[in-house]
């Protein structure tokens, strides 16, 4: 039995670009440290905040390819019934589960901690305010863009979109802290 | 013969009509029975359902997505008030926070490389009833397992090197921890993905119900949360 096939290495490939994301997102993380996790119920957070980037344009990627794929959506950066629709939800979803995390967090911090932390609700969602306003234009250009170049964007859009996302969600969240 | 096409065209542009009303919840007959008499692909046929120019795509989306998305976000949660409770311990123990991310992207992304790949083999007829023989299903996991240990062996030399960077001094007693930590972590994770998205995975197909939409989440919010609380239990343990 051959393991090693074109999809190991496709698998492989897109593996290193996530991971490589990832590591400088974990970088910027231990280099700002005392600023973002010392924020009683930060680690609470910052595992669903730095996964909903993935949900939610990730999501937004694949819809994107299906649509280019059918030729219901054309690789122009022009308003239509449909990438309106796409824009328009994604970035609701990402607000309220920014929201939605934020409260969490405050229910935990205060329940289980006893640490009652009103500043956590809106850190997460002026984050991601910032983050959803890079990652998901960022995320439409570069899947009309790797279409036009005749690719796949479901080849590349995983791991394309969890490691910038990271990348995007930390810097976002040290953003909201200066402006909080 | 022109007024027969006329009337095949005008019956299928109704089917189509009656195709965007159809709810979204089961695999509708109607799309087997277009995609079949038409020659439309099933993809298309979807999308049509889905996105037609009389539907609302932004509440579409939202409705369909907003149920996972606040599941996922609980569950992410809960795996972060347990490494919460330990957050004194765990940022002392620099190269696992420069891991965190990583951690977090590679067993989510083996979550859904696994869901989406058994869910096509369960629709390419691969899979064996006896699905612990199946050769397929054995090349799928040790390919899954081999990435999955060679990328985690990477990401902790990385982050190793990175941290020698910072005041945080590795000797070899903590390297070692930290590799056996995230090697465990990741080698149980895939393993139990492995097998959730087995017996999910048949389950939903056997209901006649597509196993693409279900496997996912659930694969993932388990890793996400599996991932959080395994390293809360193994920093605790070896640190």
């Amino acid at each position: 039995m051959n393991i090693f096939d074109s999809s190991f290495k496709e698998i492989f490939t897109s593996q290193i670009v996530s991971v490589l994301g990832g590591i400088i997102a974990g970088t910027i993380l231990a280099v700002y440290m005392d600023k973002i996790l010392l924020i009683p119920g930060m680690l609470i957070l910052l595992p669903g905040f730095l996964e909903m980037r993935g949900n939610i344009s990730g999501s937004f990627a694949s819809r994107l390819s299906a649509g280019l794929f059918l030729g219901v959506i054309k690789p122009r950066l022009r308003e239509t019934h449909i990438i309106k629709g796409n824009l328009f939800a994604s970035f609701s979803l990402a607000l309220f589960v920014s929201l939605v995390l934020g409260l969490l967090a405050f229910l935990f911090n205060y329940v289980v901690l006893g640490i009652p932390t009103p500043t956590i609700i809106f850190l997460p969602l002026i984050a991601g305010l910032i983050a959803n306003a890079i990652e998901i234009p960022l995320t439409l250009i570069v899947t009309f863009y790797i279409f036009k170049k005749g690719h796949d964007p479901n080849n590349f859009m995983g791991p394309f979109v969890t490691s910038t996302g990271d990348i995007t969600s930390i810097v976002s969240l040290l953003i909201a802290l200066v402006i909080i | 013969m022109k007024l027969l096409i006329t009337a095949k065209q005008h019956k299928l542009r109704k089917q189509l009509h009656r195709l965007t009303k159809i709810k979204r919840h089961k695999h509708h007959h109607l799309i087997h029975n277009l995609h079949k008499k038409h020659r439309i692909s099933k993809k298309t046929l979807f999308y049509v359902k889905e996105y037609g120019p009389h539907s609302h795509i932004a509440r579409t989306i939202i409705k369909e997505s907003i149920k996972i998305l606040l599941f996922a976000s609980v569950l992410s949660s809960f795996g972060g008030l347990a490494l919460e409770q330990i957050k004194a311990l765990f940022i002392q123990i620099v190269p696992l926070i420069i891991l965190l991310p990583a951690l977090n992207d590679m067993i989510g992304d083996y979550g859904s490389i696994i869901s989406s790949r058994f869910s096509t083999m369960l629709y390419e007829g691969k899979v064996k009833r006896d699905w612990k023989t199946d050769r397929e299903l054995k090349k799928l996991f040790l390919q899954i397992f081999t990435i999955a240990i060679v990328m985690v062996i990477l990401s902790v030399i990385i982050s190793l090197f990175i941290s020698s960077f910072t005041n945080y001094k590795v000797t070899t007693a903590i390297a070692g921890k930290i590799m056996f930590i995230a090697v465990l972590d990741v080698a149980l994770l895939v393993s139990i993905l492995f097998l959730v998205a087995i017996v999910a995975g048949l389950y939903f197909y056997n209901k006649q119900e597509d196993p693409n939409n279900f496997l996912i989440p659930i694969t993932t919010s388990i890793a996400d949360f599996g991932n959080m609380i395994l390293l809360a239990v193994l920093v605790l343990l070896l640190f």
